[in-house]
């Protein structure tokens, strides 16, 4: 590219060698799948965490085929009718697991101690039409559901058709508009509640920053903005506002990932403080811990965990 | 003052009455009023102060600690790493990594 400086008699020439300045429309890179959006974001400031003890095995039987065993104990919250005080009820449960991973066709399946039944199944129809399923069986009454997702990936778009047990249709799209930017939609119809929306959504991202903004007919508008700082470290910070039913949050939160742990961190502008921190003691063994300070609610929550596998 | 020139109002009568006289006065009130408001506003001040102090220190705890200690280890182990390479050497072709 050096080499090919043309005179500046001829214009056009010099548009074209210039590569790094002239943006290729014809080839866009396809962009993220319309859900995963914001998903630096969720990395840093939804980071999971919970409460009590939290043990989870997993084994490898085959090159494919992996079980998995996960004993969970702790006190779960009720809603309850007052919003300032929470009940929170002791509970202790076992999840067995299996797993198989193929290129082709990914099945897992969970099944608890309190009867109930999660499958999740991703399968490659062909290599652009991707269909994923995920069902729930449960002991209560009209409590099941299930949900089909049918994806399809073009060169630089991807359309998602959704449908659900009661009645639920939904269809996505997100399209790259330049290397940079890509822009999508997203309407979906819920017959149980008679109610439909739609919304719409944009994501920036160059090396360093992810930018992405997401507004819906259900009241949403959330913003989310992060910064790789470096290869370890990286801040985000989110806003999200319903103009429904006027709550507005504000969070900041860092990620850093070392070598052997990585610590997640976020405050709220509801007066929450969370952190995680997951720290690798030998390969494969995961020490886990959690805390969640709610200075407004008074509410103080701390966990730990170990992960095998 | 009139009153305080006639005999240094050593005697009890007058004594209760000077004193009470001064404190009685209308800038002792005023003082009064002020001491009460200082204190107060100095314990309310103690006490927000208190609040904002637990939350900054409990809020610290929790998000910056682990972080410090997590850094540090890694910045150990990353001297530990250099100090191996440069006392064994570079590994021959074909080691165990």
């Amino acid at each position: 590219m050096a080499d090919l400086l043309p005179p500046l008699g001829t214009a056009q020439i010099d548009g074209k060698t210039k590569v790094d300045e002239k943006v290729d429309y014809s080839n866009l890179p396809c962009p993220v799948p319309y859900e995963e959006l914001h998903r630096e974001a969720i990395m840093s400031l939804k980071a999971d965490n919970f409460e009590g003890l939290r043990f989870d095995f997993s084994k490898g039987l085959n090159q494919k085929f992996s079980l998995s065993h996960s004993v969970m104990m702790g006190p779960t919250e009720v809603p309850s009718q007052s919003p300032d005080t929470t009940i929170k009820i002791p509970t202790a449960h076992y999840e067995f697991g299996a797993n198989y991973f193929d290129p082709k066709l990914m099945l897992i399946g969970r099944l608890m101690t309190d009867g109930r039944l999660n499958a999740r199944v991703k399968a490659d129809l062909t290599d652009r039409l991707v269909l994923k399923a995920n069902g729930q069986l449960s002991n209560e009454p009209h409590m099941s559901h299930a949900m089909f997702n049918f994806d399809y990936m073009g060169s630089d778009y991807r359309a998602q058709l959704q449908l659900g047990n009661s009645a639920l249709i939904g269809a996505t799209y997100i399209q790259s508009v330049t290397p940079r930017l890509s822009l999508g939609g997203e309407v979906f119809w819920a017959g149980v509640p008679r109610k439909s929306g739609i919304g719409y959504a944009a994501r920036y991202d160059t090396d360093k920053m992810v930018a992405t903004a997401q507004v819906a007919s259900t009241g949403t508008i959330a913003m989310n903005y992060v910064q790789k700082i470096s290869e370890k470290v990286s801040l985000a910070t989110d806003f999200a506002y319903n103009y429904l039913s006027r709550d507005v949050v504000a969070s900041v939160g860092y990620d850093y990932i070392l070598r052997q742990s990585r610590v997640r961190g976020k405050i709220d502008s509801n007066g929450v403080a969370s952190a995680l921190l997951e720290e690798r003691l030998s390969m494969g063994l995961n020490f886990l811990l959690s805390a969640e300070l709610d200075h407004k609610k008074k509410d103080y929550k701390f966990g730990f965990g170990l992960t095998v596998g | 003052m009139a009153t305080k020139r006639t005999g240094a109002g050593k005697s009890g009568g007058r004594d209760s009455s000077i004193l009470a006289k001064i404190a009685n006065h209308e800038i002792a009130n005023k003082g009064r009023r002020a001491a009460c408001d200082a204190v107060y506003v100095s314990k309310k001040l103690l006490r927000s102060t208190g609040k904002a102090a637990w939350i900054v220190g409990t809020s610290f705890l929790i998000l910056v600690v682990p972080l410090l200690i997590q850094a540090e280890r890694d910045q150990m182990l990353g001297e530990i790493e250099l100090q191996q390479a440069s006392i064994l050497g570079p590994p021959p072709p074909g080691a165990l990594q």
